[in-house]
């Protein structure tokens, strides 16, 4: 270009000051907005409200300390500080002499001291030098030897004389001491009085909002140096977090915000600064899960090292809850971590995370219970579950089911079981939310009758024990069955499920029985259940065939509702058709054609009831012919609560929060609800069956399956593996399973019995102290062949009829629990002449007979106040334990009514033996075991 | 309401909105002139407007337009749209007066200006704008802190970045060595070949179209149909399984979508001779390699002698043939797309047992 023109601007220069200008106050303006974002965050306004909040409450500790101070002691403790002043200020000049020589020899002791320490310095510094020398140069180094010698006679002068220097003012001190003593005792019983008064006005003192520390700080921008506002966190040493298949410790920043989680004092605040509301179990710093080892979110599960309320993944635990937090944090769903917080009232499924070295977890109620229903609704039975392997099919045996049920009545019943008897947890199979359509009607019924047909048909014969039983007395049955001991495990009434508990709903429920089956089964059942069915868990009550025959009579009285009839009607053509559908899934077309053509109608029939049965796993609840050693339909849940979110289908549920916890929630509020909306063939279908849970049972089943997770703590974490552990976890598994908890409190768990008589004394005892109480071979012959310590009472206990090995493990359980196990302990016992005289006379004294058995049960009582046959003690008790008993017995065993005769001990309110409260006990102890002749498990009664 | 979002989910469908954005492309080219007019410039950003504040009103257009990744590709969507806008409106004015014997725009503006102010200062404005629109766009787009990733468990979709999506969406069509790494690499080898094939000065300080008509199409083709706007589909409009959704649709992974792609040797062995299909691998695929061969070999030949008769004199024959190389193999895209969509062709070549499918 020729033209070239002059240099010129491209801008519009004013403009561009504009431009800058408004530039400029943007970015100042968005400068002053983020140091402001930084100053907001959420946990700093926390944290800034709780510095108010700790100087009130620090300042509400101080008034209470305050005014817990003796004012009287106080009072006398300054009026004995000013008497000393007075004594003091009268030798006032001798004091000052005596202080002005002790100033005179610190100064020399100090100096001293110094050269002293100096010297040993300097020599150490030589004396290498010589012996490095002495090594390389020998001839050179004996020069030194003398200087070094010299040195250190030196340093052992100066020695010398600073320990005189301290002999001196030690001295010194002392006759001070004599003048001032006075006044110093009295400041420290002062001191003494007031410590934590003192201690916590300093707190007071020091929580005061000051501009340094609280505000310049703390300041925008100003916040890097040395802020109190601070991120807190906690890594865990022993508590790992696993990703990608490396497992690392946690590091948990929840006490950013809740920051006095561990702290007594905060109970009575809201979220985010209370304390944790059991302390002495959790978090706590002499609580078995200190916040320093343990952290938070093993626990709690959440994003640990999180500090914002949404992102780190709080869960609400009800609807109401989750639209407040939306309201106010913006909650959502969470989606950043795999492993939401859970819900608080199912934070209980991660103990099961470390305590892998037993199943059922001390104080761990609600998982306790959780794994209670579990087992009732036989949920393992069908889904293989670490921890609940080697159980019994929770199903009766269907083996010989035609000798106690009619075709008909079972129909009407796996039709809709809780028709018939509304506490069952035997789950419906048929009629659910995606077989309930007209159309699913006719294949519903030809699938029922065709299971029907192959039991009836596989069933075996039983042979009654008695052919025709006698008939008994209603009455007296009634009353048999309530007062012998049924009703720990069966309920007759209609009652729910839940509210009857997990021991209550261990024996089938008794409703409607009278319509199930015939009274000679009933009688045959009740005289011995073992006879019928060799596994059953059904104790033996040692009934006489009257006995027997007045329970079978009450109980055939107890009938009810017949159930769902069928709902539609079929044709022969129909039954072909089903089971074609089912043969042609694993043959081709014309061979199943082939096949089923080949059948009769019956054969049919029958042949599709295997095929039903094996498809809705009834085999897996059920002992049933034909199904022995089959897999169970179910899958595996044993780390199911680890589950990722994205392996769980959804579907078209969307109605629900897509959480596991509430997939799991929804799969047990209608097990096949994620079939809704979809077009499935028949044999496509859900087929889990539904067992109708409320929403409190369906959150219980969730807390147990989110409890089953895959093994990623290291054995750090966990409670270590032991005999007594292992005793422990074995028993605690039997007593369950048992349901020896129905009748009997052990380790704060169960007692249910307790509720079904007038007063506790009437009900089978608290066991949790057996251990220690009684010799094990009186225990296990006992428990081999029952006999009654309290003959007062209706309710028995069963003869179990268990192996050695599984007694065995009921006596270890017990001395684990009391850790007494496997100790053997001597006791001499003295001959009646050897026993002091004192044992008698206390044992009159005490009226223990008045309500003790001894030989004869005293007259005159009424029965709640009788207590066991004292003759039994020498073959029964630990000597020990007597003494512990005699002493305290309200803290062995709470609710006793055996009285505390010893309310001062070791003082005593008796003269014999000098008052001497642990002789006596002795003596009363030696006393007891010279008795004889008591009813005995050991010698047979 | 509804009728309105099913309209946009259904234009949105990719074959729907490729074809449209060809369209547009020609009626950009085609009637630039009234393209260019201001009207149509507030028009089409008022339009995009009222198409995000429409859609704010959706649950599912906001969870996926206010995610934080995505908010900055919303802008993108503007200003992409605005830039092709506005070079268009420039080069369509300078054109009118050449056309009408007067100089360019550009020319009348000194061709010197002084470094301060005009440089320095715009410099300076322009980093206090992009540090403050930094920190509000940190402060306003939290960028949490998530677990870590983990290989056993990857999200779904999993995205590339957003400057990859263009790249990931080839993948739908091509086998990966190709979409990942021969056809970017000629992205890049081409980009860098530019200035020795279009060595045509006009054009150079200002905006013009007529001058560079050829060019330009191919660019905007390349960068707004082929980058751009598979970027903004990618984003937007690819959901779990890599599945399509339309902006106003509930991202379901359950949506399942028919991949019954047929194989061009089965087209012709098994549909069309009827048999089955050849054991000899090369003359299975012996038509398939024939054709993709030609597509590079002789296409460009025949081009040369027919209808680019003009470039191939103006240009030379080793420009002519880098160019046509790299503009066929870019042609390629589109051409694999829609011989997917019209007859669900899956692989030209296709040669499961050496790892080879074009």
């Amino acid at each position: 270009m020729a033209n070239k023109k002059s240099v010129g601007h491209a801008y519009n220069v004013d403009f561009l000051n504009v431009v800058f200008a408004a530039s400029s106050l943007f970015l100042f303006f968005t400068t002053i907005w983020m140091v402001f974002d930084d100053f907001d965050r959420e946990w700093k306004g926390y944290q800034r409200q709780f510095v108010l909040l700790e100087g009130y409450v620090t300042s509400l500790s101080l008034q209470a300390a305050q005014a817990g101070i003796d004012q009287d002691r106080l009072q006398q403790l300054n009026a004995e500080r000013a008497a000393a002043e007075q004594e003091l200020a009268a030798n006032g000049q001798r004091v000052a002499e005596l202080e002005s020589q002790l100033a005179d020899v610190e100064a020399d002791f100090y100096l001293a001291n110094q050269q002293y320490n100096f010297l040993k310095a300097d020599y150490d510094v030589e004396r290498y030098a010589y012996e490095e020398l002495q090594e390389e140069h020998p001839e050179e180094a004996a020069e030194l030897r003398p200087a070094i010698d010299d040195m250190y006679d030196r340093w052992v002068e100066l020695g010398m004389r600073v320990e005189e220097l301290v002999a001196r003012r030690d001295d010194l001190r002392a006759q001070i001491g004599e003048f001032t003593g006075g006044v110093a005792d009295a400041d420290d019983e002062i001191g003494e009085l007031t410590a934590e008064a003192t201690r916590l006005a300093a707190l007071v003192e020091d929580l005061q909002v000051d501009f340094v520390g609280d505000v310049l700080l703390n300041a925008p921008l100003l916040d890097f140096m040395a802020p109190s506002l601070t991120v807190q966190q906690t890594i865990t040493p022993n508590v790992h977090d696993e990703l990608n298949f490396i497992r690392f410790q946690k590091m948990d920043r929840c006490r950013t915000c809740h920051i006095a989680i561990d702290r007594e004092g905060y109970e009575a605040y809201p979220q985010p600064y209370t304390t944790h509301p059991r302390l002495e179990t959790y978090v706590g710093s002499a609580s078995p899960h200190p916040l320093a080892t343990t952290g938070c979110t093993v626990c709690h599960e959440g994003m640990g090292q999180s500090i914002g309320f949404v992102h780190s993944s709080h869960t609400p635990e009800t609807e109401e809850q989750m639209h407040a937090w939306e309201e106010q944090y913006g909650w959502e769903v969470p989606h950043l971590w795999d492993y939401p917080m859970l819900p608080t009232d199912m934070t209980e499924a991660s103990c099961a995370k470390c305590h892998t070295e037993t199943v059922y977890v001390d104080e761990a109620e609600n998982l306790n219970l959780a794994y209670g229903l579990y087992e009732r609704a036989g949920c393992y039975a069908c889904h293989t579950t670490t921890g609940f392997t080697d159980l019994r099919k929770p199903g009766p045996n269907l083996t010989k089911i035609a000798s106690k049920l009619s075709p008909e009545w079972v129909s009407s019943w796996i039709r809709d079981p809780r028709e018939v008897k509304p506490s069952t947890w035997m789950p419906r199979v048929w009629y659910n939310s995606n077989t309930s359509s007209p159309e699913d009607a006719v294949r519903n019924e030809v699938e029922i009758d065709a299971a029907v047909a192959y039991l009836f048909a596989n069933s075996e014969e039983h042979d009654f024990a008695v052919l025709f039983p006698p008939r008994g007395n209603a009455e007296r049955g009634q009353e048999l069955v309530e007062s012998v001991g049924c009703l720990a495990c069966h309920i007759t009434e209609d009652q729910d499920r839940l509210a009857a508990g997990t021991r209550r709903t261990f024996g089938q429920p008794l409703q409607n029985i009278g319509n199930k089956t015939s009274y000679e089964w009933l009688f045959d059942w009740v005289r011995d259940p073992t006879h019928f069915s060799s596994e059953t868990y059904m104790p033996d009550l040692r009934l006489t065939n009257r006995e027997a025959a007045d329970i079978a009579t009450y109980l055939s009285t107890l009938t009810g509702p017949d159930g769902r009839g069928a709902e539609a009607t079929y044709d022969d053509g129909e039954v072909t058709a089903v089971l074609l559908d089912y043969v042609r899934s694993i043959l081709p077309t014309a061979e199943a054609e082939e096949l089923v053509g080949g059948m009769s109608l019956d054969e049919q029939r029958i042949d599709l009831g295997q095929r039903v049965i094996g498809r809705y796993g009834c085999f897996s609840c059920h002992e049933i012919a034909g199904f022995e050693g089959a897999q169970p339909i179910g899958i595996e849940l044993s780390e199911e609560g680890s589950k990722l979110l994205p392996r769980l289908d959804f579907a078209f549920v969307h109605d629900i929060p897509h959480t596991k916890v509430e997939w799991f929630k929804q799969k047990m509020r209608d097990p096949r609800a994620f079939d809704r909306n979809r077009v499935l063939q028949p044999l496509e279908k859900l087929r889990m069956p539904d067992f109708e849970m409320s929403e409190e049972e369906s959150k219980l089943f969730a807390t147990a399956i989110m409890s089953f997770q895959s093994d990623v703590q290291p054995l750090a974490a966990k409670p270590p593996r032991s005999a007594r552990n292992d005793a422990l976890r074995d028993g605690r598994n039997l007593v369950r399973r048992r349901n020896c908890i129905g009748c009997h409190e052990i380790e704060e768990d169960g007692g249910d019995y307790v509720a079904l008589v007038d007063d506790p004394s009437l009900a089978p005892p608290m066991l949790t102290p057996q251990g220690a109480k009684v010799k094990p071979d009186w225990m296990y012959a006992f428990l081999q062949g029952p006999i009654p310590i309290r003959p007062w009472l209706d309710v028995r206990m069963p003869s179990f009829g268990l192996d050695d090995a599984h007694w065995n493990g009921v006596i270890d359980y017990f001395g684990a629990i009391s850790d007494t196990v496997g100790e053997f302990r001597t006791h001499d016992i003295l001959s009646a002449a050897a026993v002091p005289r004192e044992g008698e006379e206390l044992f009159d004294l005490l009226r223990c007979q008045q309500c003790h058995v001894l030989d004869t049960i005293p007259a005159d009582q009424p029965t709640d106040n009788l207590a066991p046959d004292l003759r039994m003690a020498r073959e029964r008790l630990q000597p020990d334990w007597i003494v512990d008993w005699l002493r305290a017995p309200l803290e062995i065993q709470p609710g006793t009514r055996m009285p505390m005769f010893w309310t001062d001990f070791p003082a005593s309110p008796y003269p014999q033996l000098d008052s001497d409260g642990p002789r006596q006990l002795e003596a009363i102890r030696d006393y007891l075991l010279t008795f004889e002749g008591g009813p005995s498990p050991i010698r047979g009664n | 309401m509804e009728a309105i979002k099913g309209l946009f989910n259904l234009v949105a469908d990719p074959r729907l909105f490729f074809l449209l954005s060809v369209v547009a492309l020609v009626l950009i080219v085609w009637k630039r002139e009234a393209f260019a007019k201001l009207s149509v410039g507030y028009g089409l950003m008022g339009f995009l407007t009222a198409f995000f504040l429409f859609g704010l009103f959706d649950e599912n257009f906001v969870l996926i337009i206010a995610k934080p990744d995505n908010v900055p590709i919303v802008a993108l969507i503007f200003l992409v749209v605005f830039f092709t806008w506005y070079s268009m409106r420039e080069a369509v004015l300078n054109d009118q007066r050449v056309a009408a014997g007067e100089d360019v725009i550009e020319k009348q503006e000194s061709d010197r200006v002084w470094v301060w102010p005009d440089l320095v200062y715009t410099e300076l404005i322009a980093l206090v704008l992009c540090s403050a629109v930094l920190v509000v766009w940190s402060i306003a787009l939290e960028a949490p802190i998530e677990q870590p990733a983990n290989p056993a468990n990857t999200p779904n979709p999993s995205k590339a970045p957003w400057y990859f999506l263009g790249l990931q969406e080839m993948l739908v069509y091509f086998d990966p060595w190709l979409a990942g790494v021969v056809l970017p690499s000629l992205i890049i080898v081409g980009l860098m070949a530019i200035p020795y094939i279009d060595t045509n000065p006009k054009g150079n300080g200002y905006y013009t179209f007529n001058e560079r008509k050829a060019e330009i199409t191919i660019f905007l083709f390349g960068f707004v149909i082929l980058w751009s706007s598979l970027i903004v589909l990618g984003t937007f409009l690819r959901g779990p399984n890599w599945n399509f959704f339309g902006p106003f649709e509930y991202w379901d992974v359950h949506k399942l979508e028919a991949l019954n792609n047929v194989q061009l040797s089965e087209y012709l062995w098994v549909r069309g001779a009827g048999t089955a299909l050849p054991d000899n691998i090369l003359v299975r695929e012996g038509v398939g390699i024939l054709l993709s061969l030609a597509y590079v070999t002789v296409l460009p030949v025949l081009l040369a002698k027919t209808v680019l008769k003009r470039y191939y004199e103006k240009m030379g024959p080793t420009r002519f043939y880098v160019g046509a190389f790299l503009f066929l193999m870019m042609l390629s895209l589109p051409i694999k797309m829609f011989s997917r969509w019209l007859v669900n062709l899956k692989y030209v070549v296709s040669i499961p047992e050496w790892f080879f499918n074009i």
